[in-house]
């Protein structure tokens, strides 16, 4: 018995030090090894050796234009962006949070995007954007608009790249926000109802309010995969024309795999790491908050 | 009976396998698509000639650079050996990680007298030994719509409007007016006819990494340089630079609103599918051009020098010469004679056949490739293949070499941003340069200024010797 | 009449259908296209359906290693799929049921999540390099159960949470062992959850790009690195990149219809809770 308790109080041990090594040998140590490599300067490129420089791959950053510049672009796919995916989500949500027949498979098909490899998204948009061939300036030019340059000019090509974004990832926050909405019971709207409130009501005083919590979470998770666009940028834009559509997270590929920087690149990734942190901890004490409250 | 058989099945076995032990697996790395093809087409021959079994490792061209990059920094031994763009070799050669090439050359002889001096000098070359076979030349020339030139009702247009008469292109002001004169719009009339849709007079390599190359037409012809010798100071903000940069403001105008975002392929497209007047772009485009399956103006396309400056009634052209593709072994290479056998084989016995075909994207590199424009079966008249190979002789003559520094694709990956930056207006084109002039500065600095000047110097020596530098 | 119940209107029926037209359109755009021949892919106005509508591009498309990208995507992504559904649903079992590791811990482990890829590519490079397991399946099934365990005890742990402690306490003291309780009693309970985490893993592993673009090389070529090697080469052959893409999708779009019940569900259990 007591050989059988003592196995019993380590087993819960036991069921999570798989996943702690895993985690530990694979994922602390390249934390660890290029947090190391954003002091040092590492030109491997030229076959340079490692020069530990302290902070001035940091200063570095913060007087680079074209950092900035990719900072900024980043902003704006997090801003219009994510900001579009939470409004159309939140709608097609509330569109299908009602019962009738076929509504799984309408909810499925509005999952294909998302359900899409990204290359495959970029190859597809690619197509799309086409200036003179595309069906997207085409449809434009029956509707009696001018053709749209989506991916020459300067201005436009990281729109371009933020609705290839919206038309991907709005699924996510679809399907996120519609389980939050059915995990509200039924009794609740029935209660709204007797109480005389309307649908506006419904929604701003009993919906919003209960669907916080499921609200930040998908925003949170969306933010910290918007500083992960990559596959899209790579493949519609490259970054370009020049470095117009640049997200941080290119760049940051730049820096590392093209110019072979890598102890500036490695500054760069911890840079945007503490970025997200900040931001996951805001929205998570907001969070907790409310669920103290 | 049964004992025949026997024997003869162990007979059988041993040769086989004798015969297996004698083949070496090699691996080679290229950018993807129609220039690995002719690794395809003598996979046989490498087979039976050499013993050599040849697995292809194909990579986006824009990413090889990279790809091979991580795996020398890795010492994988991954590739034996590989398609190296000569912007690299230095950089790859001064790290060790190519095999030198010099014994093997007294060994077997790759034919270097026949070699176009530009593209052995320093496509192939570092610190005076070789690390590379030439497999691919490149230099830019102006392709133009030659149908569209002799047209009487453009001409008389032309003569009437710039009181002279519509010809090549020979200098900047020229092409300027020719660009600006063929750019139409759907509607308007072309050649009699009318247009469905837009009509541009020219294009251009929009996408940064390679959108200097069109730019140093203008720069070089102006007489700019990339550094200044004895200072090491960057020459990309001189006044040549600067007229430069205008010129390609202009010229902006007329090619198509997205040209910022074409790369290879699209210039091609737009050229070959008639929409364009004139484009400076690789020889393959007039290869190309001659196939009907891909181009809408077969026959109907005249090569000749880039525009340049007029200097004492003589016209200064520089024809840049970006990309380019070489065969190089990896040091750490299995079996590097074996390796160095399939190169040759590559770059001497098929060669001819290779550039001569549209089914690649290859282009002359030896004399002997300039000789036999029958090769170039394509062209349905041999008189096209000597206009398309005439064209481009002419530019390799006064070819303005490539910057094969460490830290190319750096340099050059900001002065296509910064160009960028001046032709939509973001930055004027003073304040462009200097901005890009600051950022080589620190390039320089960061990778070493001693030994990047001692680089730089030694390149300008060799192309000196190449007859392709003042 | 009942605010969620009132079926579709006219109205809502309209948006519902527009939303999908623009959802859905890319996709159908994709799928022609890999029917097209080389003249009808760029031609203006665009060619909606092919004239020739051949199978030819997804042959040569499969031959040009479409095939082979399939075949390593499967391996990878159904092993990383199993790797990381079970460890992961162990720790978060632990997490949810013994409060290992305090409050804090499964955010913490959701903060390697928010690493970016650059960050971890060169050492892992590195690492495998070490290892002597560059180009191998197990480097990127280890890397993609790395980045898929948090994720995984994430959302198992909402799922454990919501279970009520009665049913378990109810097994021990039948005599039920503590392992026998989490496979006999908790698991079941918690199926439709671990299906939808399961797709997931696998969505994720199948779609992943940049790892497997430095992780693998000739002799493992995932299907997203196939693709995008042909878009980058000297001639865009648009028929076979769109029909490799249309391959590709399927077994993910397939999963997804299969298991559409499990999907809606599972998230509503409780991965939304955190």
């Amino acid at each position: 018995m007591s050989m059988k308790g003592k196995r019993e109080r380590y087993l819960p041990l036991f069921f999570v030090l798989p996943t702690v090594i895993i985690i530990l040998i694979i994922s602390i140590f390249p934390l660890i090894y290029s947090f190391w490599l954003s002091l040092c300067e590492w030109e491997i490129g030229i076959g340079a050796d490692r020069v530990f420089v302290g902070l001035r791959n940091y200063a570095r950053l913060l007087t680079d234009s074209r950092f900035l510049n990719s900072l900024m672009n980043t902003g704006r796919v997090l801003f219009f962006g994510v900001g579009a995916q939470f409004a159309l989500g939140l709608g097609v949500a509330l569109l299908l949070n009602r019962s009738f027949r076929g509504k799984n498979l309408v909810s499925t098909l509005f999952l294909l995007p998302m359900m899409v490899s990204p290359v495959v998204v970029g190859c597809i948009w690619r197509i799309i954007y086409h200036y003179r061939y595309g069906p997207l300036n085409y449809m434009l030019n029956m509707a009696g608009l001018s053709s749209v340059n989506w991916l020459g000019s300067t201005d436009m090509a990281i729109y371009s790249i933020i609705l290839a974004d919206i038309w991907e990832w709005t699924p996510f926050m679809m399907i996120v926000l519609l389980a939050g909405l059915q995990a509200i019971p039924d009794e609740l709207y029935e209660a709204a109802r007797v109480d005389g409130a309307n649908r506006w009501q419904i929604f701003t005083y009993m919906l919003v309010p209960l669907l916080r919590p499921v609200m930040i979470i998908v925003i949170l998770i969306r933010i910290m995969d918007t500083f992960k666009i990559f596959d899209l940028v790579f493949l519609i834009t490259f970054g370009g024309p020049g470095q117009a559509s640049e997200t941080v997270s290119f760049y940051n590929y730049l820096t590392g795999f093209r110019h072979f920087s890598m102890g500036y690149a490695s500054s760069m990734a911890y840079f945007q790491l503490a970025i997200i942190v900040i931001i996951a901890n805001i929205f998570l004490r907001v969070w907790r908050r409310r669920e103290e409250a | 009976m049964f004992k025949k058989i026997f024997v003869l099945v162990i007979a059988l076995v041993f040769l086989t396998s004798a015969a297996y032990a004698a083949t070496t697996t090699l691996t080679v790395v290229g950018d993807a698509g129609h220039n690995m093809r002719p690794f395809e087409w003598y996979e046989g021959d490498f087979r039976e000639l050499y013993g050599v079994e040849l697995i292809q490792v194909g990579v986006p061209f824009g990413l090889l650079y990279e790809s091979q990059r991580i795996e020398f920094i890795g010492e994988t031994g991954a590739y034996d050996f590989m398609i190296v763009y000569p912007k690299f070799l230095a950089e790859f050669a001064a790290n060790g990680w190519l095999y030198p090439l010099d014994d093997f050359i007294q060994e077997k002889d790759p034919n270097f007298d026949d070699i176009i001096p530009a593209y052995l000098e320093f496509y192939c070359k570092y610190k005076g030994e070789v690390f590379a076979l030439p497999y691919d030349g490149d230099v830019l020339s102006l392709y133009y719509r030659l149908d569209l030139l002799e047209n009487e009702e453009e001409k008389a247009a032309f003569q009437d409007k710039h009181g002279y008469e519509l010809k090549v292109p020979e200098t900047w002001d020229e092409f300027l007016d020719v660009a600006e004169f063929f750019t139409r719009k759907a509607g308007e009339t072309l050649a009699g006819e009318v247009l469905n849709r837009d009509f541009y007079g020219t294009a251009y390599y929009g996408v940064k990494d390679q959108l200097w190359g069109w730019w140093a037409a203008m720069f070089a012809s102006h007489g700019g340089v990339y550094f200044d010798e004895e200072t090491f100071e960057p020459g990309i903000n001189s006044e040549a630079a600067v007229k430069a940069t205008e010129i390609m403001m202009e010229f902006h105008n007329y090619s198509p609103p997205d040209v910022l975002a074409y790369g290879y392929e699209e210039l091609k497209d737009v050229f070959l599918e008639g929409d364009c007047f004139m484009v400076m772009q690789w020889p393959c485009i007039g290869k190309k051009g001659a196939d009907p399956a891909e181009s809408r103006i077969v026959g109907k396309i005249g090569a000749t020098h880039v525009p340049g400056v007029r200097v004492n009634g003589e016209v200064y052209f520089r024809a840049p010469m970006p990309a380019g593709r070489v065969l190089a072994i990896a040091a750490d290479a299995e079996d590097p004679w074996k390796a160095y056998q399939v190169i040759w084989h590559l770059s001497v016995v098929t060669s001819l056949d290779d550039v001569s075909t549209h089914l690649t994207g290859l282009d002359p590199y030896r004399f002997s490739h300039f000789e036999h424009p029958e090769a170039y079966g394509m062209f349905e008249e041999i008189r096209d293949a000597e206009i398309y190979l005439a064209g481009l002789r002419q530019n390799l003559e006064n070819g303005f070499p490539e910057l094969t520094l460490p830290g190319t694709v750096e340099y050059l990956d900001t002065l296509g941003v910064e160009l960028t930056n001046a032709i939509v207006g973001a930055k004027e084109p003073q304040q462009a340069l200097d901005d890009a002039a600051s950022a080589w500065r620190d390039i320089t600095n960061r990778l070493g200024f001693e030994a990047q000047k001692a680089f730089y110097v030694e390149l300008v020596e060799g192309w000196r010797e190449a007859g392709l530098w003042d | 009449m009942r605010y969620r119940k009132n079926g579709v209107n006219i109205l809502v029926f309209f948006g519902l259908a527009i939303l999908l037209l623009f959802f859905l359109s890319p996709i159908i755009w994709n799928v022609l296209t890999s029917f097209k021949d080389r003249g009808e892919y760029f031609t203006y106005p665009p060619v909606f359906i092919s004239s020739t509508f051949s199978f030819e591009y997804y042959q040569h498309g499969l031959a040009i290693g479409g095939a082979k990208g399939i075949q390593d995507s499967l391996i990878i992504t159904l092993s990383t799929t199993a790797i990381s559904v079970i460890l992961g649903s162990l720790a978060a079992y632990s997490i949810a049921r013994f409060r290992i590791g305090g409050d804090n811990f499964a955010f913490w482990i959701l903060s390697i999540r928010m690493l970016p890829p650059v960050a971890s590519l060169l050492p892992l490079f590195l690492f495998f390099r070490f290892l002597r397991l560059l180009d191998t399946y197990e480097a990127l099934i280890l890397t993609y159960s790395i980045i898929n365990l948090p994720f995984v005890v994430w959302l198992m742990k909402g799922f454990f949470e919501e279970l009520p402690k009665e049913l378990e306490e109810a097994a021990l003291v039948d005599g039920c062992s503590r392992l026998g309780a989490f496979t006999r009693i908790a698991l079941p309970l918690v199926s439709p959850g671990l299906v939808a985490t399961a797709l997931f893993c696998f969505m994720f592993s199948w779609n992943e790009f940049i790892f497997a673009l430095i992780l693998g090389r000739s002799r493992v070529v995932p299907v997203t690195v196939n693709i995008a090697g042909m878009i980058g080469g000297h001639e865009i052959l648009w028929a076979e990149i769109s029909a490799v893409a249309t391959l590709a999708s399927v077994p993910i779009i397939l999963l997804a219809f299969v298991l559409q019940r499990f999907l809606v569900r599972g998230l509503t259990l409780g991965a939304v809770k955190g």
